[in-house]
C-alpha cells in the first residue's frame, strides 16, 4: 500500500450548501468602520412585522424543517420592541465604553465635611440600588424577544452592561472617601405599576426609559454642580453618556408606537399616569419631593447643611429642568397632546412654570 | 455643555424662582448615620478602583444566603420594612459565586474592543465560493451560539439576588461580549460575497436552554461542554483565518470566552465544593448533554463547513480537513475532561463513546 492509499477519505453530505440563506452579499465598511447599518442589505435587512423564527435563527439564514422550536419568544411584533435607530444607538454604546476602575480620577477626592460626605454617599446609595433596575429588567425582555429583532436586543445588553457600571462607580464613590453605604431607599419594589412587575415591553420602556432615566439623567446632567472633586465630575458626565443612549432608546421606541400603532396611544397614556404620579413623589427620582435622598441632594448643591435653604431653591430648579426635559421627551416620543388636553400631572405644570 | 455654562443655566432658573413664595422644607435628616460602616476609604491601586478592592470590613462580607428581596447593596442598611419583594429565586451564596467574578468584570472592561472598528475589514479578500460558504456557514453556527448564550443568561439576570452583584456585573458583561460575537459573525459573513449559511437543527442549543432547573446545571452545560466547544473552534480559527480580520476575530473573541469559562468553573468548582450532591447532579446533565452533542455531530453542516475551511475545498475535506476536523473535536474533548478532572466529575469514565474516540485523533 503506497502513502497516498492510506489517507482515509470520508463521504460528504453536501446537501446543505444548497440551504444558506441570499447569497452574494458583499458590505464594505465606511468612514466609521463596518457598522450594523452597513450589513442591512438585501434579506439581511428585511425585518419582519411579525416574527415566525421560533427556532433561534439568526436572520436571514436558511431555515430547517426539522429545527427545534426553542425560543417560546413572547415578543414577536415588530411594532412591541422596535425603534428606528437602534443599530445606532449600539454601535455608539460600543464605542463609549468606559472603566470607572481607571478612567475616573479617583486620586482627585479628598475628605469632605461629614454632612456633605454623609449627602455624596446618601445619593450613592440610591444610585446603586436603583441603577440595575435598568440591567435586571431588560435582560428579562431580551430573553424574551425573538432575534429577528437583535438590533433592539443588542441595544438592550449594553445598556445592561451600562448599568452595571453605574452601579459600580457610585459603590466605588460611596466606600473611597472615608464615608459608607447608608439607608437603602426600596425605591425599586415589587409593587404593581413599577418597572419590575411590567408585564409589557412598552410598558416597562415607558416607565423605565423615559421616566425613570429620564430623570437620572437630568441629574447626571447637573453632576457637575454638586461635584466636589474631578472624580465625581467625570463619573457623572460619563454616567450621562450613557444614560443619554438609554433614554434616546425610550423616546424612539414609542415615537415608533405612535407612528405605527396608533390605538396603542391611550394604553401608553395610561403608563405616562403613573409615572408622572412616581416622578415627582416616588423613591426613584432622586429629586423626588421630601425623600432622603432629595434632602441630600438639597446638602450637596448648597454647600452643607447650614445652607440647606440655599441648596433647596437649587434643587428646586433642576426639578424644574427635570420636568421640562420630561415634558419635551414625551412630545417628541409624540405623546405631547397630554399637556395640551389637561391629562398631564397638573403638579407638572406647576413646576415647568416656576 | 461647560460646567460655566451649566452653572449660569441653573442662576437662570433659580432667578426666576420666586424666592418669597417658597415653602422652604425642614429637613429631617433621619438618614444621616444610618450606616453599618463609616470610615471606609478604598485608595485605588496599579489597576485604579477595582470592584474587588472595595470588600473590605462589612462591605466584603459575603454572606451564605441573602435574605433580601429588594435591591438593597450589600452593606447598606435596610432600614424600615414594609418593601415588597421583587422575587430573586437565586439566593444562596453555592448557586451562583465564583470568587473571580470582580476580578473578571474589571478585566473585560479593560479588554473592550469592537468589532465596526476594530477589525480590518479591508483585509478580507475573495475566497474560493465553496469556502466562503464553509466560513459563511461556520458564522451562522457561531452566532447562534451566541445568541443561545444570551438567552440563557438574560433570562436568569433577574432571578439573581442583588447580594452578590459581582457576578450579576461579570453577566452583564458575558451577555455583552456575547452581543459582539454574535454582531462580529455576522459582518464576517455578510461583507465578502456570500450570506448566512442554514441554522443549526438546535438539538444543544435547546438542551442549554432547558437545563433550567437550576443556574448552576445551566452553566455546565453553557459554559463546560458548550462553552469548551466554542472555545476550541476559536483558538483553531486563529490558524485557519485566512486573513488579518478574522485572525483577530477569532483571538478577540477567545480573550472574551476564556473569562466566561473561567466563570464557569470557577463557579462550578464553588458549587461542587459547598453542595452536597452537586457534583453527582451535574455528572448526569453533562451524560444527557453530552448524548444531544453527539447527535448534533452527526448534522453535516457543522463539521462539513469545519472540514472545507481546514482541507481548502470539498476535496481537502474528504480528506485531511476531516482529519484536522477530528483533531479540532479531539481538542475539545481533550479539555473538557480535563477540566471535568479538576471539578471532580467522572466525565474521563463515563463520557459518551463516540466523544472519546475523538481522543485517538
Amino acid at each position: 500500500m503506497n502513502a497516498a492509499e492510506s489517507v482515509e477519505t470520508f463521504d460528504l453530505d453536501l446537501g446543505w450548501l444548497d440551504q444558506m440563506g441570499e447569497w452574494g452579499t458583499r458590505a464594505e465598511p465606511g468612514k466609521q468602520g463596518l457598522t450594523l447599518a452597513d450589513i442591512q442589505l438585501g434579506s439581511y435587512g428585511d425585518v419582519p412585522a411579525h416574527s415566525d423564527n421560533l427556532t433561534g435563527r439568526p436572520r436571514g439564514a436558511g431555515k430547517r424543517a426539522d429545527g427545534f422550536r426553542v425560543g417560546g419568544y413572547e415578543v414577536r411584533d415588530k411594532q412591541d420592541i422596535w425603534l428606528d435607530n437602534a443599530a445606532m444607538i449600539y454601535e455608539e454604546a460600543v464605542n463609549r465604553q468606559w472603566s470607572s476602575a481607571t478612567d475616573v480620577p479617583w486620586e482627585t477626592i479628598r475628605p469632605l465635611p461629614d454632612d456633605v460626605e454623609q449627602a455624596q454617599c446618601e445619593l450613592a446609595t440610591l444610585l446603586t440600588e436603583v441603577e440595575f433596575v435598568a440591567g435586571d429588567v431588560p435582560a428579562r425582555w431580551v430573553a424574551a424577544t425573538t432575534p429577528d429583532y437583535f438590533e433592539p436586543r443588542m441595544t438592550l445588553l449594553a445598556q445592561i452592561m451600562d448599568e452595571s457600571r453605574h452601579m459600580d462607580v457610585f459603590r466605588k464613590r460611596a466606600l473611597a472617601n472615608g464615608g459608607g453605604l447608608l439607608q437603602r431607599t426600596g425605591g425599586t419594589a415589587g409593587v404593581v405599576g413599577s418597572i419590575d412587575m411590567s408585564r409589557d415591553f412598552t410598558e416597562m420602556s415607558s416607565r423605565l426609559h423615559i421616566s425613570g432615566e429620564g430623570a437620572v439623567l437630568s441629574i447626571f446632567r447637573m453632576g457637575e454642580l454638586m461635584a466636589y472633586n474631578e472624580a465625581e465630575k467625570i463619573a457623572y458626565r460619563l454616567c450621562a453618556q450613557d444614560e443619554a443612549r438609554h433614554v434616546a432608546f425610550g423616546v424612539m421606541h414609542l415615537r415608533y408606537i405612535a407612528d405605527t400603532a396608533p390605538e396603542r396611544k391611550e394604553e401608553i397614556h395610561c403608563y405616562l399616569d403613573e409615572s408622572e404620579r412616581a416622578l415627582l413623589a416616588g423613591q426613584q427620582n432622586p429629586a423626588a419631593q421630601q425623600t432622603p435622598v432629595s434632602e441630600a441632594l438639597a446638602i450637596l448643591l448648597g454647600g452643607g447643611k447650614d445652607q440647606f435653604d440655599d441648596g433647596y431653591r437649587k434643587l428646586l430648579a433642576i426639578r424644574r429642568r427635570q420636568v421640562k426635559e420630561y415634558m419635551q421627551r414625551v412630545k417628541s416620543a409624540g405623546f405631547g397632546e397630554r399637556f395640551e388636553n389637561g391629562r398631564a400631572n397638573p403638579e407638572l405644570k406647576t413646576y415647568a412654570q416656576l | 455643555m461647560s460646567e460655566t455654562r451649566k452653572r449660569r443655566g441653573l442662576q437662570r432658573r433659580i432667578d426666576k424662582i420666586d424666592a418669597e413664595n417658597i415653602d422652604y422644607p425642614t429637613p429631617s435628616l433621619a438618614w444621616m448615620g444610618r450606616t453599618h460602616q463609616w470610615g471606609t476609604r478604598v485608595k485605588p491601586g496599579n489597576k485604579g478602583l477595582t470592584l474587588s478592592s472595595l470588600n473590605v470590613g462589612h462591605y466584603g462580607e459575603i454572606p451564605e444566603f441573602w435574605e433580601d428581596q429588594t435591591r438593597m447593596p450589600r452593606g447598606s442598611v435596610a432600614g424600615p420594612g414594609g418593601v415588597p419583594p421583587i422575587g430573586y429565586s437565586v439566593r444562596a451564596k453555592h448557586e451562583l459565586w465564583a470568587d473571580c467574578a470582580g476580578d473578571l468584570y474589571e478585566e473585560a472592561i479593560q479588554r473592550r474592543w469592537a468589532p465596526t472598528t476594530d477589525v480590518p475589514w479591508a483585509t478580507i479578500e475573495p475566497l474560493p465560493e465553496v469556502v466562503e460558504r464553509a466560513m459563511c456557514q461556520l458564522c451562522t453556527e457561531l452566532c447562534q451560539h451566541a445568541n443561545v448564550e444570551i438567552e440563557t443568561i438574560t433570562s436568569w439576570q433577574q432571578e439573581l439576588s442583588y447580594g452578590y452583584h459581582e457576578v450579576k456585573m461579570f453577566l452583564a458583561t458575558e451577555t455583552f461580549d456575547a452581543a459582539r460575537h454574535f454582531e462580529v459573525f455576522r459582518k464576517r459573513a455578510l461583507c465578502n460575497g456570500g450570506g448566512l449559511g442554514v441554522e443549526s437543527q438546535g438539538r444543544v442549543n435547546r438542551m442549554i436552554l432547558e437545563n433550567r432547573g437550576g443556574w448552576t446545571e445551566a452553566m455546565a452545560v453553557l459554559q463546560l461542554l458548550r462553552g469548551t466547544l466554542t472555545h476550541t473552534i476559536y483558538r483553531h480559527g486563529m490558524s485557519f483565518a485566512h486573513n488579518d480580520a478574522e485572525a483577530i476575530i477569532f483571538g478577540k473573541c477567545l480573550e472574551d470566552k476564556s473569562r466566561h469559562l473561567a466563570y464557569g468553573l470557577d463557579h462550578l468548582k464553588y458549587a461542587i465544593n459547598h453542595q452536597s450532591d452537586q457534583a453527582l447532579i451535574l455528572e448526569q446533565v453533562l451524560g444527557i448533554g453530552e448524548r444531544h452533542l453527539v447527535r448534533e455531530l452527526r448534522d453535516p453542516p457543522f463539521r462539513e463547513s469545519l472540514a472545507i475551511i481546514f482541507g481548502g475545498g470539498i476535496e481537502g475535506a474528504r480528506t485531511h480537513g476531516m482529519a484536522r476536523y477530528q483533531h479540532l473535536m479531539g481538542d475539545f474533548v481533550r479539555q473538557y475532561l480535563d477540566w471535568s478532572d479538576w471539578l471532580g466529575l467522572r466525565r474521563r469514565e463515563f463520557v459518551a463513546p463516540e466523544l472519546k474516540a475523538f481522543l485517538e485523533k
